[in-house]
């Protein structure tokens, strides 16, 4: 068993996500960056899309009240065990009555703490994820608080390991994002459109204080709508990463969060850079690229190969 | 129907671009199409409007490979089982504190309370599609009489249960939720239940009836 000593800013539970029902508006509610959540459970020997927790800000704690092992990943932290400093992407024993606190978030903003075991939680629709504005999954359907205790089945015991240096993405900004185009790609002008996705123009934005788990609202120069096009669009179904136009011409990421948008859509993010999403933070700089399917294609085939070159390396 | 590719694992198949009911006919013989299918590559799809979105798993199949696989089933769409379509009854308390934007809407129109609960309640609305949150139905097509503008600036919070009007749609919100449309009334009718399949009472193509209590 766990108990929450310190939430952080924010934690919650996730798992890969709840997939399967977004024809009624059941969105998928994973972990912001999926990377890191395989990567955690590869280091535990869970499956890959088994829960963990989710957290942002610094602070975090947790009491163990069994021996278990566990790991953190995502954003690079200081951490430390009974005394003992700790890194993320590495696992360590904890043993019953140690306190785990974070003290500082170097790269990076999400990170993932997970166990070597199952949390005794109800899936709800075939996930753990926490739907927040919904309130159900997760820990009873909220961000955990100070007092909450997780039990835990099936604990294992697995051998320690670190997850090389060169398989920990890059987290901090500048962010380049790379985009493909979206189906409103048109109703922008042109001028508009060659500063906002040529990286070579380093049009910057800025994460707005006003991003969530929802979506990342951006601030810069706002695009421009062509003559006559519509500032919104007959809504319709929506893929993560799409960038969303509003009429203020600021764009806004859309998360996992919701099914159905109504606003223009210039760009969506490639999948090779989504789990870079869970990393921007307020006041990041993002500049844009534009590049073909097939690059984006292969970029994130080459992260999935990283997954598997990483299992491989656990059989050897 | 215009086929294009949305993202890596997207599929948007386009069938117009208005909202309208003989359009909305199409999309929803599509989507219980792709359902009657029962492809393991096809993870999700969301049917709205105009449009069905399909998202594929490209660890089992291609853009190309999907596509082409579904052009040659086509000629089958026109024998899907599609389900009659259920008509639900959500009572509505209009106006009030539960209806907070009600002044505005009777302003804007020109219309009284009492006037806007008829048109309101006078037509058997038709489910385009449900999503954005869960449950959430978005429902045409509205009387003209009672078209106003979103919210420039969306509220961060209203009640579940909340009635809405944008433009020429209405629709419930099932949960608390950011909402850009005018609240007119509340309903008490739960629309989505995550214990209990069907999770969502309603799906696209059923019909609402809104009666005032």
């Amino acid at each position: 068993m766990i108990e929450i000593v310190h939430p952080g800013i924010m934690s919650l539970v996730i798992d890969g996500g709840r997939y399967g029902h977004r024809e009624v508006g059941v969105p998928p509610s994973p972990a912001l960056d999926s990377y890191a959540l395989s990567t955690l459970n590869h280091l535990l020997g869970n499956e890959d899309n088994a829960p963990a927790i989710e957290v942002f800000g610094e602070k975090f704690s947790l009491r163990f009240n069994a021996d278990v092992c566990c790991a953190i990943t995502g954003a690079k932290v200081r951490a430390s065990l009974h005394g003992r400093t700790l890194h993320s992407w590495m696992s360590f024993e904890a043993r019953s009555g140690e306190l785990l606190t974070v003290d500082n978030v170097m790269d990076g903003f999400r990170y993932y703490v997970g166990f070597s075991g199952t949390p005794v939680l109800e899936k709800i629709i075939e996930s753990y994820s926490t739907n927040l504005e919904c309130r159900f999954g997760g820990y009873r359907g909220r961000a955990l608080q100070k007092g909450d205790r997780i039990d835990f089945e099936n604990i294992r015991t697995v051998n320690m390991q670190r997850i090389p240096e060169e398989f920990i993405p890059k987290m901090n900004p500048p962010h380049t994002l790379r985009v493909l185009k979206g189906p409103e790609f048109h109703y922008f002008t042109e001028d508009s459109l060659e500063e906002f996705m040529d990286s070579e123009s380093r049009m910057v934005f800025t994460v707005s204080t006003k991003a969530n788990r929802t979506g990342i609202r951006l601030e810069g120069k706002p695009l421009t709508f062509r003559v006559g096009a519509d500032e919104s669009i007959i809504s319709e179904g929506l893929l993560p990463g799409s960038i969303q136009v509003p009429g203020d011409g600021l764009p806004i990421i859309q998360l996992h969060e919701r099914t159905i948008g109504g606003y223009a859509r210039p760009a969506v993010i490639a999948k090779a850079d989504h789990d870079l999403l869970a990393h921007l933070k307020p006041g990041d700089s993002v500049t844009f690229k534009m590049i073909e399917m097939e690059e984006a294609e292969s970029l994130y085939d080459r992260r999935m190969e990283i997954v598997t070159l990483l299992k491989k390396g656990c059989r050897r | 129907m215009n086929i294009s590719r949305h993202g890596e694992e997207g599929i948007r198949i386009l069938f117009g671009e208005k909202i309208d009911l003989e359009i909305h006919e199409r999309v929803r013989r599509y989507y219980f199409f792709l359902k009657s299918l029962q492809l393991k590559e096809i993870t999700d799809i969301i049917p709205s409007f105009r449009s069905c979105l399909i998202f594929f798993d490209r660890k089992k199949t291609s853009f190309k490979t999907l596509t082409a696989s579904l052009q040659e089933k086509e000629f089958f769409i026109g024998h899907v089982n599609i389900p009659e379509p259920k008509t639900c009854e959500v009572p509505v308390e209009y106006g009030g504190e539960s209806g907070f934007d009600i002044d505005f809407v009777a302003s804007h129109t020109g219309l009284s309370e009492d006037e806007i609960v008829e048109i309101h309640t006078s037509v058997t609305y038709t489910v385009f599609a449900v999503g954005f949150m869960p449950g959430f139905p978005y429902l045409g097509i509205l009387d003209q009489r009672l078209y106003v503008p979103r919210l420039e600036t969306p509220r961060l919070r209203v009640p579940e249960g909340s009635v809405g009007l944008a433009q020429l749609q209405t629709g419930i919100y099932p949960f608390h939720s950011p909402a850009g449309w005018r609240i007119i009334g509340k309903t008490n009718k739960k629309l989505f239940d995550y214990n209990k399949e069907p999770y969502s009472i309603l799906q696209i193509g059923d019909k609402v009836r809104f009666i005032s209590v």
